[in-house]
């Protein structure tokens, strides 16, 4: 309340000064205008700016209205004139665009897509509705293109955005419809593909009418009520699970498989090496095999010039032992001959000389019997030189060294002894044995 | 059980009695060997009680028969030099593996390096060796392999002609070629890992070929550059040898040009060890090599064009593993014809002048090449065969060195392995007997011989080595 009290005593206080002003300013506006069009120099001033004017607006135009514009590749567009109402088609580069006559549509040939951003989630604001009467979100991907050729025709009716204004009302009833008619699960997890292609089917012909060419449905997320989501979840983890077992059976079994024909290879690898090592081994022992039997030739010969040698070395050595022999049996022909000869000589020489001893004897007797005292001369002649002898005719005794002969004196030849004795100085030799005995 | 011990005692005696008590006419428990472990738990009596977890049985040990260790990382250097010192003593072994299975205990993950592995390598390769000698007297040897299977070295047994021969499985040196180490013992492991008696002999072809593979890539992770001539040489021994026996695998499963290669390269290798600089032990080795080379070297020989009119050598492929030659003219009926399952060396076919004979290289064995000479006799066409030696197909190749220039006589060079030895005889043969006319250990001790061999076989031979 005190500010608007304040408000309304400033208003008061300033209103005065308010009025003033405005009634200086239209007198000011009303002078201005008068010497504009009075005055000489304001007249040329209002035809400048005019001019000026009408150059700003033409700059204007042509830049916001292009008289050239580009069509860029995969793009096609439509002029229309506003003259006549006709329409043309024109594609990729320049065209020319009179501004105010011509009006140009451009629409893109390439591949578009459209989602419905609406039914995505279950608590979305457009969800589907399932045959079970539940709501779901389902993200569908519609991908489409305009039909080239039919661009010219439609393109009097084609809205600016096909998308939201063509695709997605077409679209949007077929899918409840379908979706309608199949169980959550049948969506989520069993008959999706078949559902896909029912869509597809369906949707392409109602798209052809208005010149749009579908390329492909796809069915992406599905967005389930969460009480439902943990029951199917569960049921379906139940089913993946045992898929899963079956699958995990499966690459055991695939990996058993799998390790068999690895142990197989192997199996196969190690045999292959083995008997090439086999084969390698016989082959070797060929080659030796094959080398023995080249030198057993070289052997025998070998064996053969050995036994040659031995026999012709035998050969030799009883030829050299015969001559041995026959040389010894000459030695010992030669020896007894030798001997022979010796005995021969020998009983000759005895015979010889035993016919000069025995003349010698006849001599000596017929001597001894003329000098009796021969003998005893003889004998003192064989008695040492220290030993004085003198031949004296023998005594009864007979003989000199009778004694020394152990004779008895009374001597044969003693008797016959011729006078005379031989006397010795020498001690007549006792007649006591000695110390030696008797010889 | 033994990853908790700190203090350990090592025996270094052969043998050493572990006594029931601390006197020396106490009960013997057991007889242990140099290089087992023994936990010490005191000492009595100039007596260290010890416990062999081995054996699961404590007991008493003389101080002087074992060494006391602390199992950390101020012990390092004292297993360090005494390992470095057992490396290179003979009858040594087992002690030597106890102390680097020490110093693996002891020493921190850093500092466990290639040298480590290549001191239990050696140790392991001599032991395996010791036990491989013909006529041991060895007694401690049996139980010296004991202590070894004992710290995870792996000694593998193997029958050859009649003996088993001790291998090492080589784990040491794996890691020491996966390591680096310096390229002695990067040389040293790779030698050991490849040696040829090592391989079972009672591998099939395919295993054979894939031993002889991983071989040829050992000895590939080796550089020579930084090893002593006489040092390389016997790597340079080494890959003639595998690189030779993968030369006649690879032909035989027909990969051609695997084989050209893998032959090319053991001819490179053979000459490319210097002679003047080979140690004494290697020469059998070498000339081993040599003759393996030989026996392979056609797989890189170009096949030669034929010249002149005369009857044809082709070869054709019939069973698996089977190559069939047809000596042909101009006629439809052959000349001749055998087929084989050693492999033919195109490369080496020769045909006199006058189209009289025709000779061609068969490798019959890894490392055995005959030559099959096709001649003429009167009207008949007839096939021999020359062998390297008149013994089991083992070591050995026999190549063409040429004819005489009216095609009677055949010039030829063999060389085989007899009772473990090499012996080269350059031959004069009678064409139609091949029955040999003149025969020498040298080709310069033969004038027949030093006159006719051809100069292709004077470049290419290794025979002349």
């Amino acid at each position: 309340m005190n500010v608007q009290e304040k408000l309304k005593e400033v208003l008061g206080v300033g209103g005065a000064a308010v009025q003033a002003a405005v009634v200086s300013l239209v007198a000011a506006a009303v002078a201005s205008v008068r010497w504009l069009l009075l005055t000489r120099q304001g007249r040329w001033l209002t035809v400048g700016m005019g001019v000026t004017s009408a150059v700003v607006v033409l700059g204007t135009t042509l830049v916001s209205h292009p008289p050239v514009q580009v069509i860029e590749p995969a793009q096609v567009g439509i002029r229309v004139n506003l003259l006549t109402g006709g329409s043309s088609e024109v594609r990729e580069g320049w065209v020319l665009r009179v501004p105010h006559v011509h009006r140009l549509y451009l629409y893109s040939l390439k591949d578009q897509v459209y989602r419905t951003e609406r039914s995505l989630r279950a608590d979305g604001p457009a969800p589907f509705q399932a045959a079970e009467g539940l709501s779901i979100g389902i993200e569908v991907t519609l991908r489409y293109s305009l039909d080239p050729a039919r661009i010219p025709e439609l393109a009097q009716r084609l809205p600016a955005d096909v998308g939201r204004e063509i695709v997605e009302p077409s679209v949007d009833g077929v899918l409840r419809r379908h979706f309608a008619q199949h169980t959550v699960r049948e969506i989520f997890a069993t008959h999706r593909a078949q559902i896909q292609k029912d869509i597809a089917a369906e949707i392409t012909p109602l798209l052809r009418e208005d010149g749009v060419v579908l390329r492909s449905v796809t069915l992406g997320n599905v967005d389930l009520p969460q009480q439902y989501r943990a029951g199917v979840e569960a049921l379906l983890a139940e089913e993946l699970s045992a898929e899963k077992m079956r699958y995990t059976l499966e690459l055991k079994s695939k990996q058993v498989k799998e390790s068999e024909l690895s142990a197989e290879a192997e199996k196969v690898r190690r045999e292959k090496n083995a008997e090439a090592a086999g084969s390698e081994e016989i082959i070797a022992a060929k080659a030796k095999a094959e080398a023995m039997r080249h030198v057993l030739p070289f052997k025998e010969k070998e064996i053969e010039q050995r036994r040659l040698e031995a026999e012709a070395s035998k050969v030799s050595r009883l030829t050299q032992a015969s001559a041995e022999a026959d040389a010894r049996r000459i030695e010992a022909q030669g020896e007894a001959d030798a001997r022979r000869k010796l005995a021969e000589s020998d009983a000759y020489r005895v015979e010889v000389t035993g016919k000069a001893a025995s003349e010698q004897l006849a001599r000596d007797a017929e001597l001894i019997s003329r000098n009796p005292l021969l003998i005893q001369k003889t004998l003192a002649d064989k008695l040492s030189d220290k030993i004085q002898v003198i031949i004296a005719p023998p005594q009864a005794g007979g003989f000199i060294a009778g004694g020394l002969l152990g004779q008895p004196q009374d001597a044969q030849y003693a008797k016959r002894a011729p006078p005379g004795a031989a006397y010795s100085q020498a001690s007549e030799p006792s007649r006591e044995p000695s110390e030696y005995g008797e010889e | 059980m033994l990853a908790t011990l700190l203090t350990i005692a090592i025996v270094v005696q052969d043998p050493v009695s572990l006594r029931a008590a601390p006197q020396d006419a106490a009960t013997r428990q057991a007889t242990l060997w140099q290089g087992e472990w023994l936990e010490v738990r005191g000492e009595r009596q100039g007596y260290l009680q010890v416990y062999d977890h081995r054996r699961e049985r404590p007991g008493y040990v003389r101080e002087h028969q074992v060494r006391v260790y602390r199992l950390e990382e101020q012990s390092v250097p004292q297993l360090r030099a005494v390992l470095e010192f057992l490396k290179d003593t003979p009858g040594s072994e087992a002690l030597g593996i106890g102390y680097a299975a020490a110093l693996l205990r002891a020493a921190p993950a850093h500092e466990v390096g290639p040298e480590l592995f290549d001191a239990l390598g050696t140790l392991a390769e001599r032991l395996a060796r010791r036990a491989s000698v013909r006529k041991s007297t060895d007694e401690a040897l049996a139980a010296h392999l004991e202590v070894a299977g004992m710290y995870g070295v792996k000694l593998v047994s193997l029958e050859q002609e009649g003996r088993t021969r001790i291998c090492y499985d080589g784990e040491a040196f794996r890691r020491v070629l996966a390591l680096g180490g310096s390229p002695q013992a990067r040389l040293r492991a790779a030698l050991a890992l490849t040696r040829p008696e090592c391989v079972d002999p009672e591998l099939g072809p395919v295993q054979r070929q894939a031993i002889d593979v991983w071989r040829g890539e050992v000895l590939e992770q080796v550089d020579t550059a930084q090893l002593p001539a006489w040092m390389a040489n016997r790597l340079h021994v080494r890959r003639a040898e595998v690189f030779a026996a993968l030369a006649y695998h690879r032909a035989r499963r027909g990969e051609v040009d695997a084989s050209v290669q893998a032959s090319e390269r053991a001819v490179e290798s053979l000459a490319r060890v210097l002679k003047s600089e080979l140690a004494e032990e290697d020469r059998s080795a070498y000339a081993v090599a040599a003759v393996r080379v030989g026996a392979s070297r056609w797989a890189s020989e170009r096949v030669p064009e034929k010249a002149g009119a005369g009857p044809v050598l082709e070869l054709s492929q019939a069973r698996p593993g089977e190559t069939c030659l047809r000596l042909g003219d101009d006629t439809e009926s052959p000349l001749a014809e055998r087929c084989t399952y050693g492999v033919v060396w195109p490369g080496s076919i020769r045909r006199t002048s006058d189209g009289s004979a025709v000779t061609v290289a068969v490798q019959m064995l890894e490392g055995w090449t005959e030559l099959w000479v096709f001649h003429q006799e009167g009207p008949e066409w007839r096939l021999d065969t020359l062998t390297p030696a008149a013994t089991e197909p083992g070591l050995g190749y026999v190549e063409l060195a040429g004819f005489s220039p009216d095609g009677s006589r055949l010039l030829v060079a063999r060389e085989a392995q007899v009772e473990g030895k090499v012996k080269t005889s350059f031959q004069v043969l009678k064409r139609e007997t091949l029955v040999p006319l003149a025969s020498a250990e040298r080709p310069q001790d033969s004038g027949t011989f030093q006159r006719w061999s051809s100069a292709e076989w004077r470049a290419r031979t290794v025979s002349m080595r």
